[in-house]
């Protein structure tokens, strides 16, 4: 017998759309064979965006995430048509859908290996399993459902959260995430990495343009409690090899961890993203993630406070029957 | 017999709240009268620090209180792990309706556990101002972003005219603001009842209204004004004034104080739960 719980995760106000609830169960069926589709080039964007006063491309603004075609995360998954739900074709539901640039192909977010496969190493994969078999227990619950920090990419990966606020002062690019009220500042000023005695959920980021790319390269992430988990998509699937991306739970990482993330701007409302992933001590080889990530937000959107952690209490007691209320910690 | 567990984090609910928010500004203004404020600033300001290129104060960087209103915004004596203070409240004392000043009477005796923060919850306004922590300004000619090392809280400060969203509680409030001169003020409502002012159990209801007053004196200081108004826990508005201090370190950047992670960490301790 297999009951499914489903929690919203917590919010200040409680409001859930059904649809993203409920489109995560009953597909078990075996993968069909990966779709075709052409070889992943880096888009070449020929739109020139305004210059901040330092003379930055200016990409700032308020953006909410597109979100991704559900089966795409990776080609292992087949894509399920659910005529009869609302929205249960994309991973989240919005009221109104950012669209693909013209002529953008919707591709697995996987693009290096081909396959689609993350290239973890036999002891990561067995110890991604372990995790994807415990679920019950909250030491391999995932962070994000703890209210963790995501780390990168993965608070790039569209989440049902999905404004993003990006800024830029002479410097610097500072994005505000929605989810978590997480934020990055991502100094350009070539300064060196921070000490790896210093330790961060976000990572530290130092970028630099490429023409009208933002180029960042991110280290020092944590890795101090098992459920730090930096990639991933939203939720477990049933029958979802522990080679996708597509669930979230538990692709480890170790303190050799770094991303380089490219944002390139399309035009002048869509911010194109890749993440190349590295970590010798987890996969075989780098790997790289691209879609397109960022819109436009609709004009009348505001991003509100997600405060994650203060509301969580009931959901860890409901999920893993594990009680923190009594928890405190010394705080300077 | 298996039982999985799917977990969704479901948060979409963005959208449907901005809605309700947008009509809440009629209402703001049929609130009570709001504090006193001091008369407008002379049109000659005494800051002479850099400039953004719109011409207000350059508040951009990196500012941190000093001072011990984090553990207590009232005069105290040193106890373990507390440095003695001052009080920043004007006056010397908060003006506690008599319930309130045996609730927080009460408080300071639980204060290790009931203090909000030994829970890593949000600190709230003004508290997020003065925690023994950096925080790092953005500063846009809408906006105001403040990003807290505690945490990684935040704030974002309207300056765009629009209103509030008052019929909502945010552990940070939603904060509008304007520049009258050089001096940001900045109107704080819907901040709850769940956070404190400090350590000492220094608290407030659900009506606490604030306004602060972000003066810059020079490049590197801020006085810093936040006028309190709760009727149903005070006998009368009351302000506390504090100096935010620039962090002038070369190539300093905010780091993190993750406090959920200490709350799992203790948790999982003799659990397994390492990488």
């Amino acid at each position: 017998m297999r009951s499914s719980i489903t929690v919203a995760a917590p919010l200040l106000v409680v409001l859930v759309f059904p649809a993203i609830a409920g489109a995560q169960s009953g597909r078990g069926a075996a993968p069909a064979a990966p779709a075709s589709y052409p070889p992943y080039t880096r888009p070449v964007s020929t739109f020139v965006p305004p210059r901040t006063t330092d003379g930055q491309p200016d990409i700032s603004g308020l953006y909410v995430a597109i979100p991704l075609p559900r089966g795409i995360e990776t080609p292992l998954v087949p894509i399920t048509n659910r005529p009869n739900r609302a929205n249960s074709e994309f991973s989240y539901s919005l009221n109104e859908r950012p669209k693909l640039p013209e002529g953008a192909i919707a591709r697995p977010v996987g693009v290096d290996p081909p396959d689609g496969k993350i290239p973890l190493t036999p002891e990561a994969l067995a110890r991604r399993k372990e995790i994807i078999a415990n679920q019950e227990k909250i030491e391999y619950l995932d962070g994000r459902v703890l209210c963790l920090a995501p780390g990168i990419p993965r608070t790039t990966i569209p989440a049902p959260v999905v404004g993003y606020q990006i800024l830029q002062k002479p410097g610097y690019v500072v994005i505000f995430y929605e989810q978590s009220h997480l934020y990055r500042t991502i100094p350009l000023d070539g300064r060196p990495p921070l000490d790896p005695n210093i330790r961060k959920a976000m990572g530290v980021s130092r970028g630099h343009w490429e023409g009208n790319v933002l180029v960042v390269e991110v280290t020092n992430f944590t890795n101090n409690l098992s459920n730090n988990w930096v990639i991933g998509a939203i939720s477990a699937t049933p029958g979802v090899p522990a080679e996708s991306l597509t669930t979230g739970h538990g692709i480890p990482h170790s303190d050799q961890y770094r991303v380089t993330e490219r944002y390139t701007p399309i035009d002048a409302n869509t911010i194109h993203y890749e993440a190349r992933i590295e970590d010798p001590k987890v996969f075989t080889q780098p790997w790289t993630i691209a879609f397109y990530a960022f819109a436009r937000a609709p004009k009348n959107y505001v991003p509100v406070e997600y405060a994650c952690f203060e509301g969580n209490d009931k959901n860890l007691l409901l999920m893993t029957n594990t009680d923190i209320t009594g928890i405190r910690v010394a705080v300077p | 017999m298996k039982k999985r567990i799917i977990v969704t984090i479901g948060a979409a609910a963005s959208l449907v709240v901005l809605t309700i928010g947008m009509t809440a500004g009629v209402a703001h203004a049929q609130r009570g009268a709001t504090p006193p404020r001091a008369p407008a600033a002379p049109t000659a300001s005494a800051y002479n620090g850099p400039r953004t290129p719109d011409r207000k104060p350059d508040l951009n960087g990196i500012w941190q209180v000093l001072g011990t209103a984090h553990w207590n915004i009232e005069a105290h004596s040193a106890s373990e792990g507390v440095p003695a203070g001052f009080s920043v409240v004007e006056g010397g004392s908060i003006p506690y309706q008599p319930w309130a000043l045996a609730k927080r009477n009460e408080n300071f005796q639980n204060r290790l556990m009931a203090d909000p923060l030994r829970k890593c919850y949000l600190p709230g306004v003004p508290r997020a101002m003065y925690l023994p922590f950096p925080f790092e300004i953005t500063q846009m000619p809408s906006h105001m972003l403040f990003a807290y090392e505690f945490a990684h809280a935040t704030r974002t400060i309207f300056l765009d005219s629009t209103p509030h969203m008052e019929d909502l509680d945010f552990w940070m409030g939603d904060s509008r603001g304007k520049w009258d001169g050089d001096t940001l003020v900045v109107d704080t409502v819907s901040l709850g009842d769940k956070t404190w002012f400090d350590g000492a159990g220094n608290f407030h209801s659900d009506a606490l209204k604030i306004v602060e007053r972000f003066t810059p004196t020079d490049a590197t200081h801020i006085t810093y004004e936040a006028t309190i108004d709760d009727a149903k826990v005070f006998t009368r508005p009351w302000k506390m004034s504090m100096i935010i201090y620039r962090r002038l370190e070369k190539s300093l950047e905010l780091l993190e104080y993750e406090c959920a992670e200490h709350v799992y960490e203790k948790l999982f301790k003799g659990r397994g739960g390492k990488p």
